[in-house]
């Protein structure tokens, strides 16, 4: 049978509905750093929203990495769990090492409107067999000795990123 | 277990059971796009209406406040070149050039071939790496109006001299100044010290036929350059904004 590796990627937005403590600090701090850092490409006042930035300023989608920097402590105080997805056992079971952070809309004159989201990649998994709603993966192969599986069901905002196939 | 403890949780579980077979067919929700456009969105991370378990776990890890990552006086990130302290001293116009405390002072440049920290092609970047920002930093003025970075002495690329790029914002964050330092050229100085590193100088654009330093020479933006590539450098300069 086939070796299939996959890895996931679970988008988490973070606006002004979020609730939980974590998602607090990255929603204000990252508003903050938006408003600092939109100064550069907006000296002169003019732009309000972070669509009309992108569109007429050139280099202001920087603004996805340069705010990311507000974001980058709480990232790492999840101690490379993804969070929120759970197997099923309701336990968090996904580990990231890679993150991309974006800014989806943001206002300066609007705090409500900000709205960002940080995509999280999963550390590849070895997929086995899918049962009924639900894919049973490992993060080792289940050659030889019997390994730990989780049970997990992809769910919206969560994805399979990458397919490696091995015959 | 009591047999009664043990029907009771026979019962518990044949009544559960089928509701959470129920929902799971039953709460099939659409994603409404999420793009960098107007329109409400929902919210997955706290959403009840995705068909999965729920986390049952111990609450944590707690969050805490924490700065961006840009917030540091060594903004090296493991960068190869000759060390480079920088001292900027921010003054007031609106003071008589006072020393101005509290503004926030960015710093940014590149490497010592040319590069700045950005966002590649891919754009998927490592967590782990702090340098993700390298050569980008930020501190507030103390009570002499001066901010320290440690950092590596700047490379160069085409059409560009040697610079620092420098964004002042006063305490609440409100843009000052956006503005850059150049650095002294010619013999001796510290740019034909370090000689462009491996690349040498050839093409090197100078401060005179610089776009951006062109108005003035880049007169008033030339900080004062110490050291030499065994010991490090020194680069002090005073920049004067109106707070």
């Amino acid at each position: 049978m086939a070796t299939r590796t996959i890895t996931l990627c679970y988008r988490k937005i973070i606006d002004a509905a979020s609730t939980k403590p974590w998602e607090k600090l990255v929603f204000e701090d990252t508003y903050a750093e938006f408003r600092m850092q939109a100064q550069l490409y907006n000296q002169e006042k003019k732009f309000t929203t972070f669509a009309e930035l992108i569109q007429h300023v050139s280099g202001a989608e920087q603004l996805h990495f340069l705010v990311s920097a507000a974001a980058i402590g709480y990232l790492q105080q999840l101690n490379e769990i993804i969070p929120d997805v759970v197997n099923n056992l309701g336990k968090h079971f996904l580990r990231f090492t890679k993150f991309q952070f974006e800014i989806i809309n943001s206002d300066l004159s609007d705090k409500s409107r900000h709205q960002v989201a940080v995509n999280f990649y999963s550390e590849p998994l070895f997929w086995h067999e899918t049962i009924d709603n639900y894919l049973l993966v490992s993060d080792r192969p289940a050659t030889g000795e019997e390994v730990a599986t989780n049970l997990f069901q992809i769910q919206p905002y969560l994805t399979i990123h990458t397919l490696h196939t091995e015959p | 277990m009591e047999r009664k403890g043990f029907l009771k949780s026979l019962l518990v579980g044949a009544v559960t059971t089928p509701v959470v077979l129920m929902s799971c067919t039953k709460a099939e929700s659409n994603i409404v796009p999420t793009e960098g456009t107007t329109g409400s969105v929902t919210n997955p991370g706290t959403s009840s209406s995705t068909c999965a378990v729920v986390p049952s776990e111990t609450v944590g890890p707690f969050p805490t406040k924490s700065p961006a990552s840009f917030v540091r006086s060594d903004i090296t990130d493991g960068r190869n070149g000759y060390k480079m302290t920088a001292k900027i001293t921010i003054g007031n116009t609106n003071n008589g050039c006072a020393a101005l405390p509290g503004a926030i002072v960015d710093i940014w440049h590149c490497d010592a071939t040319g590069n700045y920290s950005e966002y590649g092609g891919g754009g998927i970047q490592s967590t782990n790496l702090q340098a993700v920002h390298f050569l980008r930093g930020r501190q507030v003025t103390d009570g002499h109006g001066l901010v320290t970075f440690t950092t590596i002495f700047p490379g160069w690329y085409p059409g560009r001299s040697t610079h620092i790029h420098v964004h002042i914002f006063n305490a609440n964050g409100t843009s000052l100044k956006v503005t850059q330092i150049a650095f002294p050229e010619g013999a001796g100085t510290a740019v034909a010290l370090v000689n462009g590193y491996s690349k040498g100088l050839k093409g090197y654009t100078t401060n005179a036929r610089d776009n951006v330093f062109t108005n003035d020479g880049g007169v008033n933006q030339i900080a004062t350059v110490s050291g030499n590539t065994t010991d490090g450098f020194e680069l002090s300069i005073k920049m004067n904004v109106a707070a």
